[in-house]
């Protein structure tokens, strides 16, 4: 008995040390990603979020380096011309197990969302400029990395898994520099 | 070998077992502890620095007007009305990369926004920043960041004195120190430490703002 309780520690200590090199391989990552996206803008005034493929290759070798037997995409829909078009909503998925649909196991995704601050209109008399508040904020940026990571836990291990694999999750957010048109 | 042979190795092996298991679990627990903390290290490390960072996306004289609020932690609201806008954005950044392992963390608050703070030298006492008035004063993240006032009175960020000594440089620190709490967690059988993460960001200004 002593023989299986050990390699079942055995591995989940190397399993829980996997997890930590990449789970911090994706902090690094989405940090990066989170700073290039902010300065990766179509245009000085571009309102839609930076191609989530531009910044996937910037960080793809980060990531490959650490997520062993992982796909790394991007989340996006392509456009005829082959850019990643911008998605109407912004949304990036919600769970790893959304990913997973989409995408099959071991995969993760790098999406780019940008949420804008609302557009400055005339204020009502009697109401200083600039007007509706937070007008003349810049938008705000965030990365993330989601997904399923490959892993040697078991089948059964985890919401939405469906073995060899641990949810992955990390995000950054970061305020951009947009220029009025 | 006779059947007393036989039940005395059974029972050597059960006794074996029932010593080696908790202390396999034990280090396996420690061990798992270790990797989260390093995990959480990095996540706050990259949350100041952002923060830091994002501090300059915002014009330097750029106030909150009244009725501003911004985010916190666990649906808290911080008022940041009559603060730099600067200080709000770093707050959003800190907190919009700061997602993961809430449940195990313990804040250590402070003033969300200060000022005037100095690293000290030979002749230079350390000083901590002073709070801005109507700062924040229970924040997971404090920045000391400069700005401009009414009136183009220059409020000092913090002074570096080992950047361009020794009259130092004005920059921007953010810095957070939290707690992991293993204790509703099933670590908790084997985890018996509590240890502090502790993270400090500088940013220096881009030499072409405004």
């Amino acid at each position: 008995m002593v023989v299986p309780v050990f390699l079942l520690c055995l591995i989940g200590a190397i399993d829980a040390g996997l997890w930590a090199v990449q789970t911090s391989a994706e902090v690094s990552a989405v940090e990066q990603a989170a700073m290039v996206a902010a300065s990766a803008g179509s245009n000085p005034t571009a309102g839609t979020a930076p191609d989530a493929r531009a910044v996937t290759t910037a960080i793809t070798a980060e990531l490959r380096s650490a997520l062993f037997g992982t796909g790394i995409t991007s989340w996006c829909v392509p456009d005829p011309r082959g850019a990643c078009r911008p998605d109407s909503a912004q949304s990036c998925p919600a769970t790893p197990a959304e990913v997973q649909a989409r995408e099959g196991p071991r995969v993760v995704v790098v999406c780019v969302s940008e949420h804008d601050p609302p557009a400055c209109v005339t204020p009502p008399p009697g109401v200083p400029p600039p007007y509706p508040r937070g007008c003349t904020d810049s938008p705000m940026i965030t990365v993330r990395v989601i997904g399923f990571v490959a892993a040697f836990v078991p089948p059964g291990f985890g919401p939405g898994a469906t073995g060899f694999e641990l949810p992955a999750d990390i995000s950054a957010s970061t305020h951009t520099l947009r220029f009025a048109p | 070998m006779t059947r007393r042979g036989r039940r005395g190795n059974d029972a050597q092996a059960v006794l074996e077992t029932a010593l080696v298991l908790p202390i396999l679990l034990f280090l396996v627990c420690n061990f798992i502890g270790v990797m989260v903390h390093v995990t959480v290290q990095q996540q706050l490390n990259s949350a100041t620095a952002l923060a830091a960072q994002s501090r300059f996306q915002a014009p330097n004289n750029a106030v909150d007007p009244s009725g501003t609020r911004c985010c916190g932690a666990s649906g808290a609201v911080l008022s940041t009305a009559g603060l730099p806008t600067g200080c709000r954005y770093a707050a959003e950044t800190f907190y919009g990369t700061m997602t993961t392992y809430t449940g195990l963390l313990v804040w250590q608050t402070g003033p969300l926004c200060t000022s005037g703070g100095d690293s000290g030298n030979a002749t230079h006492p350390q000083l901590p920043g002073t709070p801005y008035p109507g700062s924040p004063p229970h924040s997971e993240v404090s920045c000391d960041i400069g700005s401009i006032g009414p009136g183009g009175v220059v409020i000092p960020g913090f002074l570096d004195r080992t950047l361009d000594p020794p009259a130092g440089l004005a920059v921007v620190i953010c810095s957070a120190t939290t707690k992991l709490d293993f204790s509703h967690t099933p670590l908790a059988w084997g985890v018996f430490w509590t240890p502090t993460v502790h993270a400090q960001a500088e940013a220096l200004p881009p030499p072409f703002r405004q």
